[in-house]
């Protein structure tokens, strides 16, 4: 995950990335540029043949909206629990 | 004030169950867990633990700093673990209740999101936390009782 600190200054291309991590299969390294790409924290463009990746400073709002998601997802499950907690415990319609 | 701080995120839903019934989603571990997270350990008063392990690897932790019964629970938020740009407590969640018509108005105020510390090198933990999580949860079996209901295996 270092390859976030390697771009967020300046672009690199792929395999340049690929080199300062000679531990790290090519693969490996592509699997990880691809999920940081969808994850909006890098973007990638393409110069020729070449694929360049840089951080993207718009990430963080997009965490943000991550969080929001989070807790919006959290929301509509309570609920739904909540809801069928009540109905549980309500006035002779539960299910005892 | 500054209901759209950077640093906050705010949630609201409306919930046909009395607040009574909400609340106890929010301080009882066995009720917790029905809506969010494999575990969790509260303690809900000022001072008590609160500790939701989402799954395996995204511990949520903090701390309650206001429990109001059927009306407020406030506590300190963050991510175990040493990566992490929010580390437990980092951060601040305020639940409100408030009874209405259709049943309860719940809103949800996470603040204290770090903006310098999530812009710099830590912020692919806190990224790939919050990925997890949302994979946790959208990609999960989205039924309010998941320990009654283990995980579909593919």
């Amino acid at each position: 995950m270092a390859i976030l600190r390697l771009v967020r200054d300046r672009e690199y291309p792929s395999g340049e990335i690929a080199a300062r991590f000679p531990d790290v299969t090519g693969p490996a390294i592509s699997q990880h540029l691809r999920v940081l790409r969808e994850a909006g924290l890098v973007e990638e463009r393409r110069s020729g043949t070449r694929r360049l990746y840089r951080a993207r400073p718009e990430g963080l709002a997009e965490l943000r909206a991550l969080l929001r998601d989070f807790w919006d997802e959290g929301l509509a499950q309570l609920k739904d629990a909540a809801e069928d907690q009540q109905r549980r415990k309500g006035s002779g319609r539960g299910r005892q | 004030m500054g209901v759209s701080e950077i640093d906050t995120v705010i949630c609201e839903t409306v919930i046909a169950a009395q607040p009574e019934t909400v609340f106890a989603f929010f301080t009882e571990p066995e009720l917790y867990t029905r809506w969010m997270g494999a575990r969790a350990r509260l303690d809900p008063r000022p001072g008590g633990t609160y500790a939701v392990d989402i799954n395996q690897v995204a511990l949520a932790r903090g701390t309650f700093l206001e429990v109001i019964p059927h009306s407020r629970v406030v506590f300190t938020f963050g991510w175990e673990g040493d990566d992490q740009p929010l580390g437990p407590g980092a951060s601040t969640v305020e639940v409100t209740l408030t009874p209405i018509a259709a049943g309860t108005h719940v809103r949800l105020v996470h603040r204290g999101l770090r903006v310098s510390e999530v812009r710099d090198q830590h912020r692919e933990g806190w990224q790939l936390y919050l990925g997890r999580l949302g994979a946790s949860i959208s990609g999960g079996d989205p039924g309010p009782d998941p320990n009654a209901n283990p995980p579909r295996e593919e």
